[in-house]
């Protein structure tokens, strides 16, 4: 255990990596921190806490949350860190500040907003119609998840990750799996690692049809919207009847799947793939081509490279700011790796957030059809012995990068943390936020295609 | 192509339950059915669920569908105890169905022909929101039933509620309750919402709606299917008698 990681990933941070996470644990009842950064690679420390601890926030913007949450939930002090509201913790209306002068007001948005919506809450100061300043102020959503993990069942503890999104259960699923596959060492059967790269590449289609239907929506394009529901409605009919489940839950466990669902997503594809791949291919032509709506998200919560590498931005909303950061040009989780160039555009704005999505809708389908056509034999799962010990691993969800650490003592589960890519992305909508309008509020949230759930476990 | 076009292209989409049957594919895991089966075999399917749905009986075991979030673990376990059928219609009252039906139907009267849903979020996992959207896309199409979102507690006939409720979230659900003008209905929708799933009992959390809430439909499901949860609301208007949890 290096004396200092907190050193070690500043020095990392100020050589061009970039900060993947903070998070905390308990061994033997003392406070250890976690530092993990990527500097090509996953390097990771650790450091026991003795005190207080020195705060990286004011250099490295992106450690600001999770040094706030390990903060505020896990009771360790940071010294010198930014000052700020409670991330984690509800305030009571009566005492936030508002402001005195006539010009600026302070609107509390959320935590139940108009619409079919998660909650959580925003506290907006606006002068008018512009943004001025946006607080975050999460975890209404708080169910306690990772304790949740500990001392399940290793057989049923997937069934965990799956609720912490349900939305995106498969990436979750996958994560999780991978990470303890990995802490134990069990090698994965060619089958089953292809199965679940036709379900977390399915699983993105549907994601990010349902954040295009959104902005199609927030654009008032009714039929827009309705024909893009309606191609992610085929892909979880698709995905019912070849799982058993509209969004796929209940099929990836530890060292493969719960049941040959290979063969069965083969038949469906077969069927149904290309049909639903050419209505997508026509709604997203469709959205394209729709001057009034490109025209809402042109320029629309844009977001700079050097802001999104100092929050640390993950998945499409960094490469719609031209970041390289996909899980799957990396670590070869997916059964055939992701060939060439990531999807990318230069903007930061939300159209290109939007064009990221489309262009992955598109390659996603192809990603589904060469694990397909590979139709690897074999073994469906492989089983392996528990053994004491730790791991960290990462997917590529619909979201972005997302990581778990799972730690075993004495034969269980003693520890899981997650780093959901909703939570890395999160910061940077409040540097989205000034210089736009109330208006373009749901567009900037509906590019961002977070999931509420993730963020607040 | 225009929207226009591409809309038509498309055909008639919609599916015209409730007025018609429709099904789930055959592989659904909506509902466990428990199986004629020696005790052992029982609780060798109690002991693997992890929300506690499953309770061993004399011959056969009692599955409480309000549990369970259909992982259909226990029928890979205990194949020969439980199997998994493609059954939706999974909405249940408190009560007996009969009567409970006839109070849902006088107050369906007075919301009139066309009924208001406000929906609040308790604390999900974020996919029972993409599913109770999905009831407004084109292959379902609620507004054909005279089924309406709506944005604020003042408009609203029924409160939708999804997930579990966590503390942060007790206050706000209550009050959104309480903005909501007489007669209304309220549907816990999923099966967190309904008793709690794999969180019930867990001090994170306040507990089931029904823990703070008048609730008069649940429909579970993990997250329920769009067919679900129209027929969970033809439920609450009291135009469809729910077949209870247990079975």
């Amino acid at each position: 255990m290096p004396a200092d990681a907190r050193a070690c990933a500043e020095r990392a941070v100020s050589e061009g990596a970039r900060l993947v996470w903070i998070f905390a644990d308990r061994i033997e009842d003392k406070p250890v921190l976690h530092y993990v950064v990527d500097d090509g690679e996953l390097r990771h420390w650790v450091m026991p806490v003795e005190g207080e601890v020195s705060s990286i926030a004011a250099g490295v913007p992106a450690a600001d949350w999770y040094e706030r949450e390990i903060a505020e939930r896990f009771g360790v002090t940071f010294r010198g860190s930014i000052e700020g509201r409670p991330l984690t913790r509800v305030e009571p209306a009566e005492t936030l500040r508002r402001h005195e002068s006539g010009e600026v007001s302070t609107v509390l948005y959320g935590p139940i907003r108009s619409g079919v919506v998660e909650s959580a809450r925003w506290i907006v100061e606006t002068a008018g119609e512009d943004f001025v300043d946006v607080y975050p102020s999460m975890f209404f959503k708080h169910r306690g998840l990772e304790e949740r993990f500990v001392g399940t069942p290793l057989e049923l503890a997937p069934f965990v990750a799956e609720h912490v999104s349900g939305a995106t259960a498969s990436s979750h699923a996958a994560a999780f799996c991978r990470t303890v596959e990995k802490a134990v060492g069990i090698e994965v059967p060619e089958r089953a690692r292809a199965a679940r790269a036709v379900l977390v590449e399915l699983e993105r289609i549907h994601q990010h049809l349902d954040s295009l239907a959104k902005l199609a929506d927030d654009g008032s394009l009714s039929v827009g919207s309705a024909v893009t529901f309606a191609v992610k409605e085929r892909v979880h009919r698709l995905l019912c009847d070849a799982t058993g489940n509209r969004f796929s839950r209940g099929v990836i466990c530890v060292g493969g799947t719960r049941f040959d669902v290979f063969e069965r997503l083969r038949a469906c594809c077969e069927r149904d793939l290309d049909a639903a791949e050419r209505h997508a291919i026509a709604a997203i032509d469709g959205l394209t081509g729709t001057q009034s709506l490109l025209d809402r998200l042109i320029g629309t919560g844009r977001l700079t490279k050097s802001e999104v590498e100092a929050y640390g931005g993950v998945g499409p909303v960094a490469r719609g700011s031209g970041i390289s950061c996909d899980v799957r040009t990396r670590d070869g989780y997916l059964y055939t790796p992701l060939r060439g160039e990531e999807a990318r555009e230069r903007n930061g704005d939300a159209v290109s957030r939007a064009l990221v999505r489309m262009s992955e809708v598109r390659r996603s389908f192809q990603l589904v059809r060469n694990a397909l056509d590979a139709n690897p034999s074999g073994e469906y799962l492989a089983r392996g012995r528990l053994s004491d010990g730790s791991a960290l691993a990462r997917v590529e969800s619909p979201q972005g990068e997302l990581l778990y650490f799972v730690r075993f003592a004495n034969g269980s589960i003693a520890r899981v943390a997650i780093r959901s890519a909703s939570f890395a992305n999160w910061p940077l909508f409040v540097p989205s936020l000034p210089g736009n309008i109330f208006t373009d509020f749901s567009f900037i949230e509906h590019s961002f295609g977070a999931v509420q759930a993730e963020v607040d476990r | 192509m225009s929207w226009i076009g591409l809309g038509l292209r498309g055909g008639v989409l919609t599916t015209r339950y409730p007025l018609a049957p429709d099904e789930m594919p055959g592989a659904y895991r909506g509902a466990i059915e428990p199986l004629d089966a020696p005790a052992e075999r029982q609780t060798l399917g109690a002991n693997s669920c992890l929300s506690n749905a499953i309770e061993p009986g004399a011959r056969r075991a009692g599955v409480d569908r309000a549990r369970c979030f259909q992982c259909a673990q226990c029928t890979r376990v205990a194949p020969d105890a439980f199997s998994a059928i493609p059954h939706f219609e999974l909405a249940n009252v408190e009560g007996p169905a009969d009567a409970v039906r006839e109070r849902l139907r006088r107050r369906a009267r007075t919301f009139g022909r066309s009924v208001h849903v406000r929906h609040v979020d308790a604390g999900s996992d974020g996919s029972e929101e993409q599913e109770l959207m999905a009831i407004f896309n084109p292959f379902y199409d609620v507004n054909r039933l005279g089924i309406f979102l709506t944005a604020t507690p003042r408009h609203a006939d029924v409160l939708i509620v999804t997930g579990v409720v966590t503390h942060a979230m007790r206050e706000p659900l209550m009050r959104a309750f309480e903005a909501m003008p007489e007669p209304k209905a309220v549907v816990a929708l999923g099966t967190s919402a309904c008793s709690g799933g794999i969180f019930a009992g867990s001090r994170s959390v306040v507990g089931p709606v029904s823990a703070i809430l008048p609730v008069d439909v649940m429909i579970p499901g993990t997250p329920p299917a769009p067919l679900s949860i129209l027929h969970g609301l033809w439920v609450t208007l009291g135009r469809a008698i729910a077949r209870g949890t247990t079975v």
